[in-house]
C-alpha cells in the first residue's frame, strides 16, 4: 500500500515543485543569448545600468514585453536603441512585471559575473531551460505510473479474492457443508463448460465481439493514408511553440509565400539567419540545435563568414496532400481570409508540430459546405453575392458559403 | 449427357494403338520440352524450389502490405539562400530568343522553381508576336533530351574543358604557323556579339574565317536580288497589305523564311465580319499539298520542273511580254486567270517562290516590281538577317578541306554530314582536316566524325543575342543553370582568342557600347539593358551590319529576263520521268530537332501520318502500280524504292491527293542516325538527294526511279478518312455568297418532331429541343470559339497543349492502335465531289455512295482544318453514362474529367459524339515500354506540376485549361476584379499564330467570345445531335470567284 501511496504523491508532487523566481536562472534562460550582465555588450547592449539608461521603468518593461510594439509609440530612446544595434529584433518575452524587475535588479548587481559568463561562453551549451524541476513528466511517465496503479489494484483483487475463497471454504468447513468435488477439468474444457452454462452472455459477447472487429476494420480501412496526429521528429528540433507561442513571431514571417503561392513554403534558412546571426543561444537546447543551422550554411559565428560547404536541411514533411489534389494556400489566406490555426491547430503551442487535421477530403468538402465566402469588399464576389439573394431558392438566413459558387465540384481541386 | 456419340481426340484413339492406350493417362502425350521453352540452363541449378518460391512471395505480399500501411516519410528539402524571384509555386516568365538557324521567334519562357516548363511566343516580339509553331513550343523539351552529353568529349572520351582548351589553342597556333587556314562553318550567325567574338578570334588566329552554311537554303533570292537590286539580301514581307498572294511552290505559312510572322499577317487578311467583308485572295502553285496550299483559295497543282515557266507565264501575261515559257499541260488557263486578277491588284499584290533557282526568282522580282509590291508588301529595306546560307561556299570548303589545306575547323549550329547533300563527302573530307571541332550538343553524325566535341549550352541555358532584321534587336537569357557540363560557342571563342570575359559580360558590355548610344529614353545603360531584357527586344534605329551594296532600282540593273526565261526552259526542258520534290513538314523541319517526341508523335497537317516520312504519291499513279492507297491499322503501305542517280531510299509509300501525276515526294528530317534513341532509325534521309546547281541547293528532281512494292509496312496516322462523307462538319461559304447572306453555308439544322407548335411543320432546330433541363452559370460560362476561316492547320496547339497538360508520348505503335493520347486534333477533310443529291441521280446504293465519297475530288483538292478538342457540352451524354460520376458538370460550363474516381469503363468514350476522350491503357510514366519523356528522370523536368499525371486506367480529356483559367480566377479575386476579358487564355490559344481560337466568359457581355457567338458565322459541331457543346466554330469563307473589279 505505502508503495502506491509513494507513486500517488510523487505524481501530484511533481508539478508544484514549480516555479522558480531566481533572477540568475531567469536571466540564463531568457536573456543570455543576446545580453551580458555587465556593461559588456553582445549581441545587445549589456544589461549592467540598463534602468538607468531608460527614463521611464515602465518604458523598460513593456520594451522586454514586446520590443516591436514599444517601438510602435514612437519613442525616441527606443528607437535609438533599435537603430543602434542595426535594427536587430528583440524578440517578445512572457516574462512578468516582477520577473523583468528583478532580473534589471540582478543585473545592475553585475550578477554573479563567473556563472553568467560560464553559461554563454561555454560550448557545449549547459542547460539553460527555465528550471530542470519545471518541465513536467511526459506523458509517457504517466501512462506507466498509471499502468502501475492498475497492475497493484488487480493483485489485490485477486489477493482479496483468495483470502474470501479460503475463508469461504473455512466457513463451509465449519458448518459442514460437504461441496461436491467438481469432475476434474481441463481448463478448455472448463470454459467450455462455463460457455454452456452462460450461453446468453456469450452470445451478447460473440455479437459485441464481431461488431468491435468490424469497427476495427472499418476505422483501419478509413484511416488509410489519414495521417492526422502525425509529428515526425524533424532534423533540427525547431519548436514552434517557443517561436511562434513565446516569442509572437508571425506565421507569415517565415512561411511568406502563403499569401501568394499555393505553397506556404518552409522558410529557407537565411530567413533563420535574420535573427540567428545574433541569437546564437536557444533557451532549450543551448546552440546545440542552432549551429545545426550554421551547420547546413556552413556558417563560422566566430567570424560571421559563410563557407562554402552548404548543405540543405532535409525537413520532414508533416502536412502531405496526394498528388492529384490541387491545393492553394494563397486562395484560403489571402481571398478565404482563414487562420492558420483554423487547419493546423495551435501551432503556437505545439512543440514538434504534428499535423491537426485530418486533411481528408470529407473534411474539406465539410468545410466548403459551412464556411461562408469572404465577399464583403471583394468585388469578384459582390455581383455574385447579390444573384445569390435574389435566387428565387433564397431563404432568409441562408450562407453564402464556398458551396454556393460551385466549391465542391471536382475540377476546383482536381485536374 | 446420355448420348451414345463418340467423340476422339485422334485417329490414334479410335483406333485404340498400344502406343496411345500406354499414355492414356498422362496429360501430355508426349514428354514436354519445358527447359527448352523456359531457356533458362540455370534453371535446374536453382535451389529454389516452387514451394520456396511460394514462401518468398508469400512473405514479400505480406512485406510489401505492412510497409504500405505505414506513413510515407516524405522529406521537404527548401532553399538554403531563396533567390528574391523565386516563390515556390508561382511560376516566372523570362522574355527570351529562339533561334536555331531555322526559325526565330522571341518568346516567353515559364519557369517553375528553376525549371523552364513552356515557352510561347513574345507578344512584345515585332517579328512573331505572340505566336509560335509547333517546333519552337517543343523545344523546351529539347533541353530535356538526354540523349545529349553531359560534357567536352575528345572522340568519345571525356575530356575536361582546360584541357581541350590546352590542345585546341596549340593545334590552332600550329595550323596558323603552317600556313593552314582555319574555318568556322556555320549556320547563319546573327547574333552581333557572336560576331564580334569570332573576329576577336579571326585577330589571334589569321586566316580564319565563317563559311555560312543553312540546311535550308534561301541562297537565290539572295543572289536574284542582287542581280535586280544591287544588294543581296532576303526581304521582309507584308502579307498583311496584300490582297492578292501568289504563292508559287512556297510553304510560307509553314516553312518559309519567317513562318510564324507570316501566319500572323496572312490570317489578319483573311478575318471577315459584318465590319470588314472583305478578304485577301490566295493563289497557290504548287506539286506537293504544302500547309499553305491547302489553306488557299485557288491551287493550282503542277510539277515541280513547271514552277519556273509558271513565274514566266505570269510574267508574260501580266506584261503582255512573250518571254519563252514551256506550257503547263494545260494549266495555262488557269494561269492566266490568276495573272488576270493580279494585276488588278496592283500595288496591293504580292508573288511568293520557294524555288532556290536565282532565274526563277529574278522572274519574280520583275513580276512584283510590276504588281507594285516593293514598297507595299515587299520591303527592301529592312531585310531579314537570317537564311544567308552561301551554297557555293560550302562546296569550296569541301574542295577546301579534300586538299587538306584546312588546319582547323569548328562546326557550330548545323550537322552537315547529315544534311548535306554530299554529308558522305563531307565526312570523308573531314578526316583531312587536323583539327575537327563541333560544338553540338550530342555526338551526332557530324560531331562523332569530329576529333573534338564541345557541347554549347541551350538556348534555354544561355545568353545570347540577336539581330534577326534590320533594326530588330532581341535578347537570349538563360532559365535554368546549365544541366551539363556545357559551355557556349562564344565563351569558347573568346577563351581561344585569350579574352576571359563570360557570356553575360562580353554581350552586356558590346551592347553598351554598340547599341547603348542608339537608343533613347534610357538615362543608364543599367536601365536600358533591363528594359530589353525585359522586353526581349528592343528597336533601334542603325541599319544592319550584314548588308553590302547600294540598292539600286530594278531599272538599273540591266537583267536581260529573255536570257533568264531561256535558261529557265533550258532547265525544265531536261525534266523527264518521274519528278522528286524534297520538303519539309511543319513539325520536323530539317531535323535538328528529331529527337524530340512530341514533334515525331505530332500528326503532319496533311496526311496526318506520326513518326515516318514516306513517299508522296498520286493516287492514280498508285493505283497503276498496285499499291494500297488506304491508311489504316490492318492496311500496311508499300515500300517502295526511290532512286536517283547513286543514292536510293526505300519508305512506304502514302496517297496523297493534290500531288500531280508523276510526281513524288519526300520530307526532310528523318533517317537520322546519330541523334538519340527517339529519332534514330525512323524514316530515311532525303537530303542526299538535293542537288547543287549552279551553286544553290535544289529540292526539285526529275528522272528518279520507283520500284514495285517491295514490302509492307505499318504507318500510324491518326486519321485514316479522308472526307467529311457527306456530313455538314466542316461548315463553308463563299466570300460572295457571305456578303450576300452571312449566314452563308450555316443554315440551321432543323429536325422534324411531332410537336404542332414548334416552327415550320413540326420542324426545330436543336436549340429547341432539349431532353435535359439546362444548367445554371451563375458565376461563369467559360466558352471557346474557333476560326476555321484563320486556322491554317499547323498544329503548334497539339504541342501546346501536350506541354501545358502532360500528354503522353505513345509511340508509333499505339498511335497505329489509335491510342494517341493528344487532348486535341487538327482533323483534315478534303473536299469530295460526291453528295447525298449526285448519289440519288446517279442511283448509287449506299455502300458505293460512300465509298465514292471517301475518293478526295480531284488533283485541285479543297482542304479544311477543324481543331477537336472536348467540346464541354452542355447536355453532355459522356456525363449521363458515367457510373461513378467521375465526370461531371460544373457551374461554370466545364465538363469535369475526374481521375481519382475513374475507375475506366470507358462508357463515356463511348456516348461521346466526337471521340476526344483519351484512355490511359499504360502507365506512361513508368513502363519502358513508352521509353519517351515522360519515363525518363531528365524527361520528367518539363511537366507542369499544377497537371495531374495521369494513371493506368483511367479516363482524361481536354479541361479547357482549367488550372490556368483557376489560376486567372485567383489572380482577380486576390485583386478584387472580375477576370479581364483575354486574361485567362487556354494553352492551344496562346500558341495559335493566327489568333484562330478564342476563349472568354460567355457570361461577360462585352467580351469578345460573346461576339464570337452572336457572329452569323457561328455553328455547334453536330449541332443536331443537341449536345449543346460550349465550343463553338466559325464557318471558312472562301475567296472563290473571280474578283469583281
Amino acid at each position: 500500500m505505502s508503495l502506491v501511496f509513494t507513486i500517488l504523491s510523487m505524481v501530484f508532487l511533481l508539478p508544484s515543485q514549480g516555479f522558480s523566481q531566481d533572477a540568475a536562472k531567469l536571466f540564463k534562460g531568457n536573456c543570455a543569448s543576446c545580453h551580458k550582465p555587465t556593461t559588456q555588450k553582445l549581441v545587445g547592449p549589456g544589461l549592467q545600468g540598463v534602468r538607468s539608461r531608460w527614463t521611464d521603468e515602465a518604458k523598460l518593461i513593456a520594451w522586454v514585453k514586446n520590443s516591436q510594439d514599444f517601438l510602435k509609440t514612437g519613442d525616441s530612446y527606443a528607437k535609438k536603441l533599435f537603430a543602434d544595434y542595426g535594427n536587430s529584433v528583440m524578440p517578445a518575452f512572457a516574462l512578468s512585471d516582477a520577473e523583468i524587475i528583478a532580473i534589471v535588479d540582478w543585473a545592475d548587481k553585475g550578477g554573479d559575473a563567473p556563472a553568467a559568463t560560464e553559461a554563454t561562453d561555454s560550448a557545449a551549451g549547459a542547460t539553460t531551460s527555465a528550471g530542470e524541476g519545471g518541465e513536467p513528466a511526459d506523458s509517457e511517465t504517466y501512462m506507466y505510473i498509471l499502468l502501475g496503479i492498475a497492475a497493484l489494484l488487480l493483485i489485490l483483487i485477486s489477493v482479496l479474492n483468495t483470502v474470501k475463497k479460503s475463508l469461504q471454504s473455512l466457513v463451509n468447513e465449519k458448518n459442514g457443508v460437504i461441496v461436491e468435488p467438481q469432475p476434474h477439468r481441463s481448463p478448455y474444457q472448463q470454459a467450455m463448460y462455463w460457455a454452456s452454462q452462460n450461453k446468453k452472455i456469450v452470445a451478447l459477447a460473440g455479437l459485441f465481439l464481431t461488431v468491435w472487429v468490424l469497427k476495427l476494420g472499418w476505422d483501419g480501412l478509413m484511416g488509410v493514408g489519414v495521417y492526422e496526429g502525425y509529428a515526425p521528429e524533424q532534423p533540427i528540433k525547431f519548436s514552434h511553440e517557443l517561436h511562434a507561442g513565446q516569442n509572437k513571431i508571425a506565421c507569415v514571417y517565415c512561411h511568406s509565400s502563403v499569401e501568394k503561392s499555393k505553397h506556404a513554403n518552409i522558410p529557407s534558412a537565411n530567413v533563420c539567419m535574420n535573427c540567428h546571426a545574433y541569437i546564437q543561444q536557444g533557451p532549450k537546447y543551448g546552440s546545440e540545435e542552432i549551429s545545426k543551422i550554421y551547420a547546413a550554411l556552413d556558417y563560422n559565428p566566430e567570424t560571421r563568414s559563410y563557407g562554402p560547404n552548404q548543405k540543405p536541411i532535409k525537413w520532414i514533411r508533416v502536412h502531405s496532400l496526394p498528388d492529384h489534389v490541387y491545393f492553394n494556400h494563397s486562395q484560403h489566406v489571402t481571398v478565404g481570409k482563414l487562420e492558420c490555426a483554423q487547419c493546423h491547430g495551435p501551432i503556437d503551442s505545439m512543440e514538434v508540430v504534428r499535423q491537426y487535421s485530418p486533411l481528408t477530403m470529407g473534411w474539406c468538402i465539410n468545410c466548403h459546405r459551412e464556411t461562408a465566402v469572404q465577399w464583403e469588399g471583394n468585388e469578384y464576389y459582390e455581383e455574385l453575392h447579390k444573384k445569390f439573394l435574389e435566387d428565387s431558392d433564397y431563404k432568409k438566413g441562408d450562407v453564402f458559403t464556398v458551396e454556393k459558387i460551385g466549391g465542391l465540384e471536382c475540377s476546383k481541386c482536381h485536374y | 449427357m446420355s448420348t451414345t456419340k463418340k467423340y476422339w481426340k485422334g485417329i490414334e484413339e479410335l483406333q485404340e494403338t498400344p502406343e496411345f492406350l500406354k499414355h492414356k493417362q498422362n496429360e501430355f502425350v508426349e514428354e514436354l520440352p519445358v527447359d527448352e521453352f523456359l531457356g533458362n540452363e540455370q534453371l535446374a541449378d536453382s535451389s529454389t524450389n516452387r514451394r520456396d518460391f511460394l514462401k518468398f512471395l508469400g512473405f514479400s505480399v505480406t512485406a510489401a502490405s505492412l510497409a504500405a500501411c505505414e506513413t510515407p516519410v516524405r522529406k521537404t528539402i527548401p532553399y538554403l539562400n531563396k533567390p528574391e524571384e523565386i516563390t515556390p509555386g508561382v511560376a516566372n516568365y523570362y522574355a527570351s530568343t529562339f533561334y536555331d538557324g531555322q526559325d526565330f521567334a522571341g518568346v516567353l519562357v515559364k519557369t517553375r522553381e528553376g525549371r523552364p516548363i513552356k515557352v510561347d511566343g513574345n507578344e512584345m516580339c515585332p517579328i512573331s508576336g505572340g505566336g509560335s509553331n509547333a517546333r519552337i513550343q517543343a523545344s523546351v523539351l529539347s533541353l530535356y533530351d538526354s540523349a545529349r552529353i553531359s560534357g567536352p568529349k575528345k572522340g568519345t572520351t571525356d575530356i575536361s574543358w582546360s584541357d581541350a582548351d590546352k590542345d585546341i589553342t596549340a593545334k590552332l597556333e600550329a595550323a596558323v604557323a603552317a600556313g593552314k587556314s582555319i574555318r568556322i562553318m556555320s549556320s547563319t550567325i546573327i547574333s552581333p556579339s557572336l560576331m564580334a567574338a569570332i573576329e576577336d578570334f579571326k585577330a589571334k588566329y589569321p586566316g580564319a574565317d565563317v563559311v555560312t552554311y543553312d540546311s535550308i537554303s534561301y541562297s537565290s533570292i539572295r543572289s536574284a536580288n542582287q542581280a535586280s537590286f544591287g544588294k543581296a539580301v532576303i526581304p521582309t514581307y507584308n502579307f498583311e497589305n496584300a490582297d492578292y498572294i501568289v504563292g508559287i511552290g512556297c510553304d510560307f505559312l509553314s516553312n518559309w523564311i519567317s513562318p510564324v510572322e507570316h501566319a500572323r499577317q496572312y490570317a489578319s487578311t483573311r478575318r471577315v465580319n459584318k465590319d470588314k467583308k472583305s478578304m485577301s485572295r490566295h493563289a497557290q502553285i504548287e506539286s506537293a499539298l504544302s500547309v499553305t496550299g491547302s489553306n488557299a483559295d485557288v491551287r493550282v497543282a503542277v510539277k515541280p520542273s513547271q514552277l519556273g515557266a509558271v513565274a514566266v507565264h505570269l510574267y508574260n501575261k501580266l506584261t503582255g511580254s512573250s518571254l519563252p515559257a514551256k506550257s503547263l499541260d494545260g494549266k495555262d488557263s488557269k494561269i492566266t486567270a490568276i495573272a488576270k486578277e493580279l494585276s488588278a491588284h496592283k500595288g496591293k499584290a504580292v508573288v511568293v517562290c520557294g524555288v532556290n533557282d536565282p532565274e526563277v526568282q529574278k522572274i519574280v522580282n520583275a513580276i512584283n516590281e510590276n504588281l507594285g509590291a516593293y514598297g507595299s508588301t515587299i520591303n527592301l529595306d529592312v531585310t531579314d538577317n537570317m537564311h544567308r546560307g552561301n551554297d557555293d561556299a560550302v562546296k569550296n570548303l569541301i574542295e577546301e578541306m579534300k586538299s587538306g589545306s584546312v588546319g582547323a575547323l569548328f562546326i557550330h549550329g548545323i550537322n552537315p554530314v547529315y544534311s548535306l547533300p554530299q554529308g558522305e563527302d563531307f565526312k570523308s573530307a573531314l578526316s583531312k582536316v587536323g583539327l575537327s571541332v563541333s560544338f553540338a550538343d550530342r555526338i551526332e553524325e557530324t560531331a562523332a566524325a569530329c576529333t573534338y566535341t564541345l557541347p554549347d549550352s541551350h538556348y534555354l541555358e544561355s545568353w545570347g543575342d540577336a539581330n534577326p532584321r534590320t533594326g530588330v534587336y532581341t535578347l537570349t537569357q538563360p532559365t535554368i543553370q546549365p544541366l551539363f557540363n556545357t559551355r557556349q560557342s562564344i565563351e569558347s571563342f573568346l577563351t581561344w582568342a585569350g579574352i576571359s570575359k563570360n557570356a553575360f559580360d562580353y554581350i552586356s558590355e558590346y551592347w553598351n557600347n554598340n547599341f547603348y548610344p542608339s537608343s533613347t529614353g534610357s538615362a543608364f545603360f543599367s536601365d536600358f539593358w533591363n528594359k530589353s531584357l525585359h522586353d526581349g527586344c528592343v528597336k533601334l534605329n542603325t541599319s544592319t551590319s550584314f548588308v553590302s551594296g547600294e540598292q539600286t532600282s530594278l531599272a538599273e540593273s540591266g537583267i536581260d529576263l529573255a536570257a533568264t526565261a531561256s535558261a529557265i526552259q533550258a532547265e525544265s526542258g531536261k525534266a523527264s520521268g518521274i519528278e522528286l520534290l524534297i520538303y519539309q513538314k511543319t513539325g520536323m523541319g530539317d531535323g535538328s530537332q528529331a529527337n524530340n517526341p512530341w514533334l515525331q508523335e505530332l500528326p503532319d497537317p496533311i496526311t496526318k501520318v506520326t513518326w515516318d516520312n514516306y513517299i508522296l504519291m498520286n493516287l492514280d499513279d498508285m493505283n497503276e502500280k498496285g499499291f494500297n492507297t488506304i491508311l489504316g491499322q490492318e492496311q500496311l503501305a508499300d515500300t517502295v524504292e526511290v532512286k536517283a542517280g547513286s543514292y536510293s531510299v526505300t519508305l512506304p509509300v502514302v496517297a496523297q491527293p493534290g500531288i500531280p501525276k508523276g510526281v513524288i515526294a519526300i520530307a526532310l528530317g528523318y533517317g537520322r542516325t546519330a541523334a538519340g534513341k527517339t529519332a534514330n532509325g525512323i524514316g530515311a534521309n532525303a537530303a542526299p538527294f538535293q542537288k547543287l546547281v549552279n551553286g544553290h541547293l535544289r529540292n526539285e528532281l526529275s528522272g528518279v526511279s520507283v520500284s514495285e512494292s517491295k514490302g509492307k509496312y505499318h504507318i500510324a496516322a491518326t486519321q485514316t478518312h479522308h472526307t467529311m462523307m457527306g456530313r455538314s462538319i466542316v461548315k463553308e461559304t463563299t466570300l460572295s455568297e457571305y456578303k450576300k447572306d452571312p449566314k452563308a453555308g450555316n443554315e440551321d439544322i432543323l429536325l422534324a418532331t411531332n410537336l404542332k407548335n414548334i416552327g415550320k411543320d413540326g420542324k426545330a432546330s436543336a436549340k429547341e429541343l432539349n431532353l435535359w433541363d439546362s444548367f445554371e452559370n451563375p458565376n461563369h460560362f467559360w466558352n471557346m470559339s474557333i476560326d476555321l476561316n484563320s486556322c491554317i492547320g499547323c498544329g503548334a496547339c497539339v504541342i501546346s497543349c501536350t506541354a501545358e497538360n502532360n500528354v503522353p508520348v505513345v509511340g508509333k505503335d499505339e498511335v497505329r492502335r489509335s491510342r494517341e493520347m493528344h487532348w486535341m486534333r487538327i482533323d483534315r477533310y478534303y473536299s469530295s465531289d460526291m453528295t447525298e443529291i449526285r448519289a440519288e441521280e446517279e442511283g448509287l446504293g449506299a455502300i458505293d455512295k460512300f465509298l465514292k465519297m471517301e475518293i478526295p475530288s480531284s488533283e485541285d483538292v479543297e482542304v479544311v482544318f477543324q481543331p477537336v478538342m472536348c467540346q464541354h457540352c452542355n447536355h453532355a451524354p459522356c456525363e449521363t453514362v458515367c457510373p461513378v460520376l467521375a465526370t461531371t458538370h460544373s457551374l461554370e460550363g466545364l465538363n469535369q474529367m475526374t481521375y481519382n474516381r475513374c475507375i475506366g469503363t470507358r462508357y463515356c468514350a463511348n456516348n461521346c459524339p466526337y471521340k476526344v476522350r483519351r484512355f490511359n491503357w499504360f502507365r506512361y510514366n513508368e513502363n519502358v515500354e513508352f521509353d519517351f519523356n515522360m519515363y525518363e528522370d531528365l524527361g520528367k523536368m518539363v511537366l507542369n506540376p499544377d497537371v495531374t499525371v495521369r494513371a493506368r486506367g483511367v479516363m482524361e480529356k481536354c479541361s479547357m485549361c482549367v488550372q490556368r483559367i483557376q489560376a486567372g480566377k485567383l489572380k482577380a479575386k486576390k485583386d478584387s476584379e472580375r477576370p479581364k476579358d483575354g486574361s485567362i487564355k487556354t494553352a492551344c490559344q496562346q500558341a495559335c499564330p493566327t489568333n484562330a481560337i478564342n476563349f472568354g466568359d460567355f457570361n461577360d457581355e462585352n467580351s469578345a467570345i460573346r461576339g464570337d457567338w452572336n457572329n452569323e458565322r457561328k455553328y455547334q459541331l453536330l449541332e443536331e445531335v443537341g449536345v449543346q457543346p460550349s465550343v463553338f466554330y466559325l464557318t471558312k469563307v472562301r475567296n472563290k470567284e473571280a474578283a469583281k473589279a
